[in-house]
């Protein structure tokens, strides 16, 4: 057996001689990897990208229950205590806190009337969830949370302290909640309004990111304060339940569910959530790496038919080897050689290139992205715009030159099997 | 000493559809070592086949050929391509050398194939072409090269990995009296200093009359055999 190195060379020289006809196979290729590797590591940067907004916007091993369920219209009962030490008792459950949401409140500063930028007032106990959203209940310096004796104070989110940018309210500040509150009795509604002066203890950090959890936009008072409103009581909107780990999601959400009458609440679990994201961008990307794999066939099946072509044409070269003593497993491998040759650079240039296509096509949907965000939502959402950068994925890359060169094997081995079977003594007749 | 090369009483019959071309219909002979052995016939007398069976590029229907000792019906394709590899030199009436390497790769190829480095293949196959008189054109390609230029380099391929038997098919064919009385003289004093077996298929009178020994062949059939008065000399 000839040595590989020789093999080798002469397969180099082969293809040498051959230029065009060696690049535009070789085109073929490296168009196929080009797109293969492109989409690739623009799907794991967008994938990267939205895991990681999502993962900013909710806390995984938080658990949210509310009340009521999609089928009913989500419009249900409010939690009581009880239920709060109910979900509590659930293995892998750590800490449980409930909500009231005030979602016609108004917040407005009392020196100059002007109102607050906040949508909804939550009443919650400060401790508990500082440890149930660690990350999300941090106070800008100079604040503090609302300890038991401080009944009427309030914390702001980090936008809810600002009017157009510009911060209307701060620390120290007095500020005027104001709501319609309806009181439903067996036989008449009675509703009143709610009106009653708090200070402003702390503003929130922002959050940042757009989310379930994001608090940028709420203000928030003492629970126990809410609850003694006349008319809104002890009836919670909202059960925030922290699990030791995200992975156990599943088991404390069915608990949580088989502790009330069937769909009467809806447990939303972020962490399921982010899966099934991920599933879908995971399901996308294999589908366009599909699609790109098809222009790879394509290319096999152009150097299928240019290797065919090239062993007619070298017939007689081919039976000048075996009467000088090439074996058949030398001739089968000069030929595959020259093939291998043709993916591994068809890989490596498309490889180079896929990326450089994956930036294109990243800066191109951005632009696109910016463009649709000239017009801003009226409500001022946190949405920012996708910035996908591609991602450099070494299993990817190793799976694109395999693949390239799997490709050219493949599709070069009929026409080097052909070469290879070819009898000697009609191979040096041939003119 | 046994010979070199024994053929016994080969039959080798061509279908071409449903007409069968009777090639050989029965040859039998030997060659020694050393010898200068010329088949001589006319065209479509089983010569080239003859060169064939020989040189184990096909096998024949029956009978039984013996290069240096072994039955070459019964190697494997691989012990074939070995014992041509090693053990034959093939010379042909055109060239057949690899258009797109220079003299030097084709001399250098079957050394190549033999699994030698390439620094030593470079070497023996530069060795083998100065012996054919070609030192100063090792790096042209046989476009750029005469006939008997090119049969010169064909010949230092044949010979590059040191065979027992050079086969050769009408070798002086394409190339004009002067010339190919050149290469006639060149492959006997290959034969003399190198005492290797040339077997040599022509109907070239000149080669024929250098030769050891002359056997005529016609219609698949040995007709008649001469030993060359020469060949004592």
């Amino acid at each position: 057996m000839m040595k590989t190195r020789n093999m080798v060379g002469m397969a180099w020289e082969n293809l040498k001689k051959r230029k065009l006809r060696t690049s535009l196979t070789t085109l073929g290729v490296i168009i196929g990897i080009t797109t293969i590797i492109g989409l690739a590591s623009l799907g794991e940067g967008l994938r990267h990208d939205v895991n990681q907004r999502l993962q900013q916007g909710f806390e995984l091993d938080v658990l949210i229950v509310i009340p009521g369920s999609f089928a009913s219209g989500l419009r249900g009962f409010g939690f009581h205590q009880g239920d709060v030490a109910n979900i509590t008792t659930i293995q892998n459950v750590t800490l449980v806190t409930p909500m009231i949401t005030l979602p016609t409140a108004d917040v407005t500063k009392v020196t100059n009337n002007e109102k607050l930028g906040a949508f909804t007032v939550g009443a919650i106990n400060f401790t508990e969830m500082q440890g149930m959203l660690p990350q999300r209940f941090r106070l800008l310096s100079g604040g503090h949370f609302p300890n038991a004796t401080e009944k009427y104070s309030m914390v702001l989110g980090n936008k809810a302290a600002t009017l157009s940018n510009a911060v209307i309210a701060g620390v120290g500040d007095n500020v005027t909640l104001s709501m319609r509150v309806t009181i439903n009795y067996p036989n008449y509604t009675y509703t009143y309004t709610y009106q009653k002066n708090y200070t402003i203890t702390g503003i929130l950090a922002e959050g940042g990111t757009s989310g379930l959890t994001n608090f940028d936009y709420w203000a928030f008072i003492p629970l126990q304060t809410a609850e003694q409103i006349s008319g809104i009581g002890e009836n919670f909107q909202i059960i925030l339940a922290k699990i030791t780990d995200p992975k156990v999601y599943d088991d404390v959400s069915n608990a949580i569910e088989s502790k009330f009458p069937q769909y009467s609440i809806t447990v939303f679990v972020p962490s399921s959530f982010v899966r099934q994201v991920d599933n879908i961008l995971n399901l996308i990307t294999i589908f366009l790496l599909a699609v790109a794999s098809i222009s790879l066939l394509v290319a096999g099946v152009g150097i299928m038919n240019i290797m065919t072509v090239s062993v007619m044409e070298r017939t007689r070269e081919i039976g000048i080897l075996k009467a000088i003593g090439a074996r058949s497993r030398t001739v089968l491998s000069m030929f595959l050689t020259e093939t291998i040759l043709i993916g591994l650079m068809g890989g490596i240039i498309g490889i180079l290139s896929g990326y450089g296509l994956s930036y294109v096509l990243a800066y191109g949907l951005s632009g696109l992205m910016q463009f649709q965000q000239q017009n801003p939502n009226p409500q001022g959402s946190e949405t920012q715009g996708i910035t996908i950068t591609p991602i450099f994925s070494p299993e990817w890359t190793i799976i694109a030159l395999l693949f390239a060169i799997l490709v050219c094997v493949i599709f070069g081995l009929y026409p080097a099997r052909k070469a290879a079977k070819l009898d000697p003594v009609q191979a040096l007749r041939y003119e | 000493m046994p010979p070199v090369l024994e053929v016994k009483n080969v039959k080798k019959t061509y279908r071409m559809g449903k007409v069968t071309v009777p090639a050989l219909r029965g040859v039998s002979f030997d060659a020694e070592e050393g010898e200068f052995l010329t088949i001589f016939g006319p065209s479509g007398s089983g010569k080239s086949t003859l060169l064939h069976l020989m040189g184990g590029l096909d096998r024949p229907d029956e009978g039984e050929i013996f290069v240096d000792g072994s039955n070459i019906l019964k190697l494997s394709d691989d012990s074939l391509a070995k014992l041509r590899l090693t053990r034959i030199g093939f010379v042909f009436q055109f060239f057949n050398l690899l258009p797109r390497l220079t003299a030097l790769g084709n001399v250098e190829l079957p050394v190549v194939l033999a699994d030698v480095s390439e620094k030593e293949a470079s070497e023996k196959a530069k060795e083998m072409l100065r012996f054919v008189g070609l030192e100063t054109r090792i790096n042209h390609k046989p476009s750029e090269l005469s006939g008997g230029e090119q049969q010169r380099v064909a010949i230092a391929r044949a010979l590059v990995n040191n065979p027992k038997i050079v086969l050769a098919d009408e070798p002086t064919g394409n190339l004009d009296t002067k010339i190919g009385g050149e290469i006639v003289q060149l492959m006997k004093e290959l034969n003399k200093e190198k005492e290797q077996t040339f077997v040599v298929i022509t109907h070239d009178v000149t080669m024929a009359e250098n030769a050891d020994r002359i056997i005529y062949l016609k219609d698949g059939l040995i007709e008649d055999v001469k030993e060359a008065s020469r060949k004592n000399e």
